[in-house]
């Protein structure tokens, strides 16, 4: 035997893994059911029944997946990113003729693929490639040239689609792929510090100003631990102060109703009438749901049809409602363990591919889980991101389980050197 | 490149799995913690918002502006309409008790016996219950005061069933200047992709012509919001606390330059069952005073119930009188014999013509022109231009038409509102009329072969050829008796908010030169005077005691063998003129017998001799 995998028991199968897996789909199922118990329709029709259809269909894609060698893998990294480029183009370009129905997808009669689905897995593949033999490293500006345009293209063009949501997922992957591909925690802390400056320097409270005092000394401090070159060094001393004094700077020249549209957005409660009727309502509905909740399909909130989009988006809601604090922990605990018994497979290997893969799969899992969780529960802007598993929907569900076929693909196909 | 075998990058990618887990499980404590403050501590608020009250959305609909005449008698109004709607989201979720709250609504009867509701409506209403889950969807329109007392006696078993009170629009005046003021709809699905209706969302009422369309957006307002609290019935316990609900705006009501007083004489002196059109103008400003378009329709059949309402547009729409049509902006005629007022005037303003030409061949009832024999109406003898205009002769024109040339006579007219240009009146609809020269005339006679000749000035330059809408022969006359330009025709006089105060008014703005020589002018005047106060005269049947009226008379030829349109324009006074008067009647015979005792009793009303009418 050339590959070492049915030497090691312990390699072949995370049965863990794979019944977590199974455990999330049957909740997504359920809850998909109590969501749309009202709607009057043959059972093949129902939401419940497609999400099932759905779910096999992608089992035996994963099961697919599961068989393909990491070096082919490899090869195929940049004809995929191609690829995906050429689809987000066409989406893009030719919405009018090429693609049938609104927005941001092409309709291919038996199947809707949804091209920024599709480029998720390709640039997760095509970044994790190159840093798995391209190290970065603050001190070497230059390590961060190729990841960079690797990046901004398809950030840039599902951005455009509108699709500000699936953007801040490449931003997510590149974001941890750099972590694991070099780059210390301080490092980490420098790139994100900006991000933290206009956060905190965007409202002009005492509270923020002394958060944003504290987090120009971190700056320092970091920097001065690093000791990095020292273009770089005023490079991030200066894109802090700059991001806080251009932030509060810019918000202040904004016209009223441009400031009242950019809070509604970061908090959607400050217009109940608007967007925060959705909000409004998920909350009613979570919150109503106790410690216990109200009981399998006795969600009120939801068989009024008071929640939008109930059985996609707010998903969670209904799970809220339905089973209380208890049944959201449950969830958060399956999901713990789905992203820990994920995260561990690269522990396996000494391949920074593998890892690379690995811990971009499970990012992409946790950005959808929190900013969809922080959604419902009025934490963050109401954005358009799916529950991995819960949400109803083919197109997710189908990445959802690529990227689990991926992540046991590694662990089936990897090689302990 | 990494060092596949390095245990140093193991032991720190091992860390940063670790790192990673680490930065999960705290956020989703944080996750946690906010679940737990909505789900424990907050949650006895949280279960009585869902529980006992449930929060609705509601849309408030801003009033529609009024429609007033220029002295402040409301022409168009709203008025309160019961509906009986479904509520989806409070009907009972299970099918077989939706079936009964269907069945128990066919068994209700009124106290004559026959049962409230339309079976079909109530079924249909129930089947797009299914989808429609957010606005309540009418099955029972315009219900009476009773129908409506017998559905609240009963709300406890109609779960879902609701009443709704919607403003509709009232016509108190029925078909009174309907062309004017239109009337309104639910928008259509092909203007919902309009860009100038990009605003406006299904099941909005818009106006559709007239007024009701040229002010729209102004009458519309800008609906409100308010979020209620509401029972399982779906009934409103009242506002949540803590928001503050957006209150509606009226929209803009519009003081009209109509005078209602003129309108009812005007409307009554041609009969519905004639076709015609009527415009009464104030030339000073463009003050559009009476507009009437014969046959009319009654725009109160909108706000009926659909049945009747559906009955009502079929009636309408299929008749071959064409009442939708408003003849006054949008029939275009042949002008006939007003038009040599332009030919007229032309000759003056070019030094063609002066009080003293008289042309060489007399009228002997004809005028040989080349191979052909050109009749006129009577025998005339020779003549100046004034006895010419008064008599409305045609040889001296055909001879004067020759003269001049098309290309002055039309640039003359253009002056004075005629052409192709619509005049811009503020209601949608208006057409443009026609001034044939050699190019446009073969242009538009290229399909069937036509060319243009000399000989077609013959025609031409008595008004047979061209064409004119009623509003611009109306403003022609206006503008050449004051001389002093012509002003855009409008009927808005100003917009009011709900309050009365004035938002804005209509300023008078000049859209043609509509300037001539003093001279032109002078002759001009004593021509169009003598048509009505000379014994002789064509048109001395609308003569008005006291007031020195000057008109032309015109008779449109437009089919062989047929009547031909009778045509009257009229202003007055002369000396200072305040008020122009046009009238066709289609197919009806001479201008000056049936036109001009029309005019004459718009006039007469409007100088407040409509006593001796009566005599």
């Amino acid at each position: 035997m050339s590959s070492g995998r049915f030497l090691d028991n312990s390699l072949k199968f995370d049965w863990v893994f794979m019944l977590v897996t199974f455990a999330l789909m049957a909740c997504g199922v359920t809850l998909v059911y109590t969501a749309t118990v009202n709607e009057d329709a043959v059972f093949y029709e129902s939401f419940w029944f497609k999400q099932i259809i759905y779910f096999v269909c992608g089992c035996v894609l994963a099961s697919g997946i599961v068989f393909l060698k990491i070096d082919w893998l490899k090869r195929m990294a940049v004809p995929l990113y191609a690829v995906s480029l050429v689809l987000l183009c066409v989406v893009l370009f030719f919405a009018g003729d090429v693609v049938k129905g609104a927005g941001r997808w092409i309709d291919l009669g038996f199947f809707k693929l949804q091209p920024s689905e599709f480029a998720k897995i390709a640039y997760l593949i095509t970044i994790s490639y190159w840093l798995s033999s391209h190290p970065v490293s603050l001190r070497k500006v230059k390590t961060f040239v190729v990841p960079f345009f690797l990046f901004i293209v398809p950030f840039a063009l599902v951005l455009k689609q509108p699709d500000l949501s699936t953007a801040l997922v490449f931003i997510a992957v590149t974001y941890v792929g750099f972590f694991f591909a070099g780059l210390t925690l301080t490092d980490m802390f420098l790139l994100s510090s900006p991000v933290l400056s206009v956060l905190f320097s965007h409202s002009q409270t005492t509270v923020f100003q002394v958060l944003w005092g504290l987090l120009i000394c971190a700056v320092v401090f970091a920097l001065v631990r690093r000791r990095l070159p020292k273009a770089l060094t005023i490079f991030f001393l200066a894109a802090n102060i700059l991001a806080g004094y251009a932030s509060s700077m810019a918000w202040n020249m904004l016209e009223p109703h441009q400031q009242k549209r950019v809070n509604t957005f970061l908090n959607p409660m400050s217009d109940p009438l608007g967007d925060g009727y959705q909000v409004l309502q998920s909350l009613t509905a979570i919150g109503s749901g106790g410690l216990t909740g109200k009981g399998f399909g006795n969600g009120t909130q939801t068989n009024l049809a008071f929640l939008p989009e109930e059985h996609t988006d707010f998903i969670f809601s209904v799970l809220g409602e339905q089973f209380g604090f208890l049944g959201c922990a449950f969830i958060l605990g399956l999901y713990v363990l789905f992203l820990w018994r994920a995260t561990s497979t690269c522990k396996l290997y000494s391949d920074p591919f593998i890892t690379l893969i690995v811990m971009g799969a499970s990012t992409i899992f946790l950005f959808h889980i929190l900013v969809n969780i922080a959604m419902t529960i009025g934490l963050m802007p109401v954005t358009g991101l799916p529950l991995p598993f819960l949400s109803y929907g083919g197109s997710f569900a189908m990445t959802c389980m690529v990227l689990v076929g991926g992540i046991i693909c590694m662990r089936y196909q990897g090689r302990r050197q | 490149m990494f060092k596949a075998t390095d245990s140093n990058y193991i032991q720190n990618r091992n860390w940063s799995v670790l790192v990673f887990m680490c930065a999960v499980l705290l956020l989703f404590a944080v996750l946690l913690l906010r679940l737990f403050s909505l789900q424990y501590t907050h949650y006895d608020e949280n279960l009585q918002r869902s529980e006992n009250n449930r929060i609705r959305k509601v849309e408030l609909i801003a009033e529609r502006g009024y429609i007033y005449d220029r002295n402040g008698i409301v022409l168009v109004r709203n008025r309160p309409s019961y509906q009986i709607a479904l509520q989806a989201m409070n009907l009972p979720r299970k099918k077989a008790d939706r079936d009964s709250v269907f069945r128990r609504l066919l068994r209700i009867k009124d106290k004559d016996g026959t049962p409230l509701f339309d079976s079909a409506a109530v079924d249909t209403a129930f089947q797009r219950s299914n989808w429609i889950k957010n606005r309540p969807i009418r099955f029972l329109e315009d219900a009476s005061q009773e129908q409506v007392a017998i559905i609240e006696e009963r709300s406890s078993e109609l779960p879902g069933v609701i009443t709704v009170i919607e403003s509709r629009r009232e016509y108190p005046y029925g078909t009174l200047a309907s062309h004017v003021l239109g009337y309104t709809s639910e928008i259509s699905e092909e203007q919902l992709k309009l860009p100038e209706y990009q605003n406006y969302s299904q099941g909005d009422r818009v106006g559709q012509k007239g007024l009701e369309q040229g002010y729209d957006q102004e009458f519309r307002g800008t609906n409100g919001i308010k979020l209620v609290e509401v029972n399982a019935s779906g009934r409103e316990l009242g506002l949540v606390k803590g928001v503050e609900s957006q209150a509606p705006v009226p929209g803009l009501h519009l003081v009209s330059t109509i005078d209602l007083k003129l309108q009812k004489v005007a409307e009554a002196a041609i009969p519905d069952s004639a076709k015609g059109a009527l415009v009464a103008i104030d030339p000073r400003n463009g003050e559009i005073l009476a507009m009437v378009s014969s046959p009319r329709l009654d725009p109160n059949i909108f706000s009926l119930k659909r049945r009747e309402r559906n009955k009502g547009w079929a009636q309408v729409a299929l008749d071959s009188m064409r009442p939708l049509t408003n003849r006054a902006i949008s029939g275009t005629y042949t002008p006939a014999s007003v038009f040599k007022l332009v030919t007229a005037g032309a000759g003056l303003e070019n030094g063609v013509l002066s009080e003293t030409k008289y042309y060489s061949k007399p009228c002997t009832g004809g005028y040989q022109y080349g191979a052909r024999y050109q009749k006129c109406w009577g025998t005339h003898g020779n003549l100046n231009v004034v006895h010419a205009i008064r008599l409305s002769c045609d040889v001296f024109f055909y001879q004067a038409g020759l003269d001049i040339d098309m290309a002055r006579i039309n640039e003359f007219g253009r002056r004075f509102g005629l052409g192709e240009n619509p005049l811009g009146v503020d209601i949608p609809g208006e057409k443009g009329g026609w001034l044939p020269d050699s190019a446009s005339f073969n242009a538009k006679n290229k399909r069937l072969g036509w060319r243009w000749a000399r000989g077609l000035i013959l025609n031409l330059s008595i008004g047979q050829g061209q064409l004119v809408t009623p509003l611009q022969q109306a403003v022609l006359v206006g503008s050449l008796a004051t001389g002093k330009g012509v002003y855009r025709p409008h009927f808005m006089k100003e917009l009011r908010d709900f309050n009365g105060n004035v938002v804005k008014r209509f300023e008078p703005e000049i859209i043609r030169p509509g300037n001539m020589k003093p001279e032109t002018h002078r002759v001009l005047m004593a021509a169009m005077d003598s048509v009505v106060n000379h014994p002789g005269g064509t048109g001395k049947r609308g003569a008005v005691p006291g007031i020195r009226v000057g008109a032309k008379t015109g008779s449109g030829e437009w089919k062989k063998g047929e009547k031909t349109h009778a045509w009257y324009a009229a202003v007055a006074p002369l000396e200072n003129p305040e008020i122009a008067v046009a009238v066709i009647m289609e197919a009806a015979g001479g201008g000056g017998a049936v036109s001009g005792p029309i005019a004459r009793k718009v006039l007469m009303a409007y100088f407040g001799k409509e006593d001796e009418v009566k005599k």
